[in-house]
């Protein structure tokens, strides 16, 4: 039943491009989002085959094999540090905060183009975002979760952790409500909630599609409790589109804040090289650039294994090339404008930690930093390497780098060498650092390659209002 | 008859009886300030700093939000297009309402007086900048980038007129290294013009703080000026609910942006709380400042934010104009409260010769302006967005 009535967003088609709506002046010399010749039913037989078939690729299983090992690797390091403690990494005074937080930092910035794409972009009335909002949503859940554990783990007994929230306990605590590590535990605990929502939701019609289409009586049971009784009558449709645009509206402040308490964690402090007032706009910035790159280097081999070229077509790519262009130009403005600013205070500490950062035994990170995050980015100025599937997904590799080099300059470079050249001291990452980090990424790629063997990874019947059929003949008169 | 006379501003309008009577008000302010600054030549040099900052805000935001609708597109822009290309047609004139402000460098900014400098390290240190031929070559290198983008962006858009030729492209790409350019000037200008008047202080966020402002002091003062056009033909025929309800979300969306920066950098220097840093924000808290800057909190943030979420009211020709108004008030007394504290006024917030420079500047550009506007049509005839916004039309 749910096959047949898909209005969501049709009636959006008539309305008029809103402030900021950028696909205008676009759409005239690009391709479509859709590539011409399909229906209704074709549209869902393309995506939910992925799904239920009962072939699995043997990519599919090389992949998850591979990860699944990454993931092993983490729980082996995490199993250790819970025996050994947070000795088993580089950290010591001075740089007590190193690869925890870079890594905290470079997967949370990672989920923000997915609250990008599907909270923002939805309200602005950008219809290419149908066909990649999905698992870009998928991508920040995985990404927060990754993240999540951090923080956790950095705090040396994670059984503890609940001491974070404010709750009446007889021993007298409570929590430093000054201090934006406290906001923290509240912002990305919210992020993790609204954004886990917004997924799910926007996920019942198609679950309801795939009980409707599932072969086995298992998958029906299970698509079946996960759809809750979805009909897909007009009611159903009305309530399902108020709630996501109030889930849009209520995730759209959510893309600012986490990012911008996320640089209160290094700006409120005194330290030279984290106390700079740009932090907040610069690191939501950071955060999208980051996340655009991602979903471009996941989206670049999906396409391709899965034959989606039709669905994410190079309009897409072009858009996001386009706001990682604009976003890292950004974070290059905050380059420069932190630059400058420390020759312009005049003061002692500011100016010999760009010294430092420009020269100091660090330097080549730094250097590094510039080639992958400014230079190498510049391409994206020329439609001929936007056009180009191997160059995008190099610069978006480039940028990830980048973007974890640019939070461990924050962290370890600021922390390295502050005020009292007595206390100055190196940091180096031991096996435990390195193994945690390759363990995360093995972690997201398993959630990723999970969800794309069993849940439809583009939305269905958003991609049905796409189709030339779905448009509504109104009177406008 | 030309196609395009139609669509010329109409004589009658009353933008040009306000346009009078600003040139009036304009010649009045200069007059009155040229006779203050006989007996305290600092003040008025204050305050004309001041009027300067806020009325070249306008124009310099037009070009920002101009450049911004090349690149993104969308209907509110091709309405929005000739108003903001008059404002950005008054460069040429604010370049030379610019000289006073660079032949009193001494009065204006400590480190332009060398018996100061000769007593402080920070301000040697800072002299291969802070200088004034230095200065005066950034001041005219900003002028030259400003009035050059302005110039092509005008100059194509209504070539376009004359000549159905798709130009859009042509406009986009201009525009995106023009909003480069843009920023990197406009940040560096902020900083040589107001954030040197206190030489010690220094803040990353600045730069796009006062960007910022600038686009909201453009948008508060496109959106009466629009609302005014709408009343007749033939702005009347585009300026739907549909675009003043645009028009309306942009003024949200820049009111929430100013108050993100501005917010941003207090929390960041207030929690740090270091001896170079804080005096900026003491200044600007005390001695009568500080109801300056709740008046900012309530009128500059919260009233036009609340107000601005009702879908009705950004709907509302009036309403959205009155909510404009406000916003555009309180620019004013946001520049005045980032300006005037750096000076030592004995506990005045404003003084006389403050109002005087605010009008001359004020007077003479909306003068101008109003002769920019009426030198072209009202709408670009021959955008490709513009038939489909009337085919909107109910």
């Amino acid at each position: 039943m749910a096959d047949k009535k898909p209005t969501k967003g049709s009636k959006q088609k008539g309305a008029p491009v809103s402030a900021g709506a950028g696909s205008r002046s676009l759409s005239s010399h690009l391709p479509p989002v859709v590539e011409p010749g399909y229906t209704m039913a074709t549209v869902a037989d393309k995506i939910s085959e992925v799904v239920l078939t009962q072939n699995t690729p043997r990519g599919w299983y090389i992949g998850l094999a591979f990860s699944f090992a990454l993931t092993m690797l983490l729980l082996v390091s995490i199993t250790w540090l819970l025996v050994r403690g947070v000795g088993i990494w580089g950290i010591n005074v001075p740089v007590a905060w190193a690869f925890a937080i870079i890594n905290f930092v470079w997967w949370i910035g990672i989920g923000h183009a997915g609250t990008l794409i599907s909270a923002i972009l939805l309200l602005l009335r950008q219809d290419w975002r149908t066909s990649i909002n999905r698992f870009a949503e998928a991508m920040t859940l995985f990404a927060v979760a990754c993240a999540g554990l951090y923080p956790l783990l950095h705090m040396g007994r994670p059984w503890l952790a609940y001491w974070l929230f404010p709750y009446p306990n007889t021993m007298g605590m409570w929590p430093q409500f000054r201090s934006p590590l406290v906001w923290d535990v509240f912002a990305v605990t919210t992020y993790l909630l609204v954004s886990l929502m917004f997924w799910y939701i926007g996920l019942i019609p198609d679950l309801a599609t795939l009980r409707d289409r599932s072969p086995s009586r298992t998958g029906r049971i299970v698509y079946g409790l996960l759809a809750m009784g979805w009909r897909g009558s007009a009611r159903h449709w009305h309530r399902y589109e108020m709630t996501y645009l109030l889930l849009a509206g209520l995730s759209t402040p959510l893309v600012v804040s986490v990012h911008t308490i996320v640089s209160f964690d290094f700006a409120v402090a005194q330290v030279p090289g984290w106390h700079a007032t740009v932090f907040p706009p610069y690191f939501v910035a950071g955060a999208v650039y980051a996340g655009f790159a991602m979903v471009v280097i996941l989206a670049i081999p999906l396409r391709r294994f899965y034959g989606l070229q039709d669905f994410v077509t190079m309009r897409h790519l072009d858009h996001m090339a386009r706001i990682m262009l604009a976003t890292g130009l950004f974070v290059a403005y905050g380059y420069m404008i932190e630059t400058f600013m420390a020759w312009y205070s005049g003061s002692v500490y500011e100016s010999s930690l760009m010294n430092n950062r420009f020269t100091g035994p660090y330097a080549i990170l730094y250097w590094s930093l510039l080639l992958f995050n400014v230079l190498i980015p510049q391409g994206l100025w020329f439609a001929r390497v936007r056009s180009s599937t191997t160059a995008l997904f190099m610069i978006a590799i480039s940028v990830s780098i980048g973007m974890w080099l640019e939070r461990f300059i924050i962290v370890v470079v600021s922390l390295h060498r502050d005020f009292l050249p007595s206390s100055w001291g190196m940091y180096y990452p031991t096996f435990w650092d390195w193994s945690m980090y390759l363990g995360s990424i093995g972690l997201f790629f398993s959630l990723l390659f999970l969800f794309l063997r069993f849940l439809p990874m583009i939305s269905i019947f958003e991609m049905r209002t796409l189709l030339p059929e779905s448009e509504v003949k109104e009177d406008l008169g | 008859m030309n196609p395009g006379e139609a669509y010329l501003l109409p004589r009658d309008s009353p933008l040009e009886q306000m346009a009078t009577f600003a040139g009036v008000c304009g010649l009045v302010g200069f007059v009155v300030c040229g006779a203050m600054a006989v007996a305290t030549p600092a003040a008025v040099a204050e305050s004309y700093l001041f009027a300067f900052l806020f009325w070249s805000g306008i124009p310099l935001g037009s070009l920002a939000i101009l450049m911004l609708q090349h690149i993104t597109g969308g209907a509110w822009g091709a309405v929005l297009r000739r108003i903001l290309e008059a404002a950005t047609r008054t460069l040429p004139l604010l370049a030379i309402l610019f000289l006073p402000i660079l032949f009193s460098t001494g009065l204006l900014f400590e480190w332009a007086r060398p018996e100061v400098v000769e007593h402080d390290l920070v301000l040697q240190h800072k002299r291969a900048y802070l200088n004034v031929p230095f200065f005066a070559f950034r001041a005219v290198l900003y002028f030259v980038v400003w009035i050059v983008l302005s110039h092509f962006l005008s100059e194509w858009s209504r070539r376009q007129d004359r000549a159905p030729e798709s130009i859009g492209l042509r406009l986009e790409n201009i525009s995106r290294g023009g909003l480069l350019l843009f920023v990197l000037t406009m940040t560096f200008a902020s900083i040589d013009w107001a954030m040197s008047l206190e030489p010690h202080w220094y803040s990353t966020m600045y730069g796009i703080l006062f960007i910022g402002g600038q686009v909201l002091s453009a948008l508060a003062f496109v959106i009466p000026v629009t609302a005014v056009l709408a009343a007749r033909p033939p702005m009347l025929e585009v300026m739907t609910a549909d675009r003043f309800q645009d028009l309306g979300k942009l003024l949200l969306a820049f009111v929430m942006v100013w108050a993100y920066f501005s917010f941003s950098q207090f929390l960041i220097i207030w929690s740090a709380d270091l001896p170079e840093e804080t005096p900026w924000y003491l200044r600007r808290l005390s001695q009568g400042w500080q109801w300056a800057a709740i008046a900012l909190i309530i009128l500059h943030f919260m009233l036009p934010f609340v107000l601005l979420l009702s879908r009705d009211l950004k709907r509302s020709r009036r309403w959205l104009m009155a909510v404009a108004a406000v916003v555009l008030a309180m620019r004013a007394i946001d520049l005045s409260w980032l300006v005037l504290p750096a000076f030592d006024r004995g506990g005045l917030l404003w003084v006389p010769s403050d109002f005087a420079a605010f009008l001359g500047v004020g007077g003479l550009w909306f003068y101008y302006y109003v002769r920019q506007l009426r030198s072209a049509p009202m709408l670009p005839l021959n955008d490709e967005s513009l038939p489909e916004m009337r085919g909107l039309q109910p």
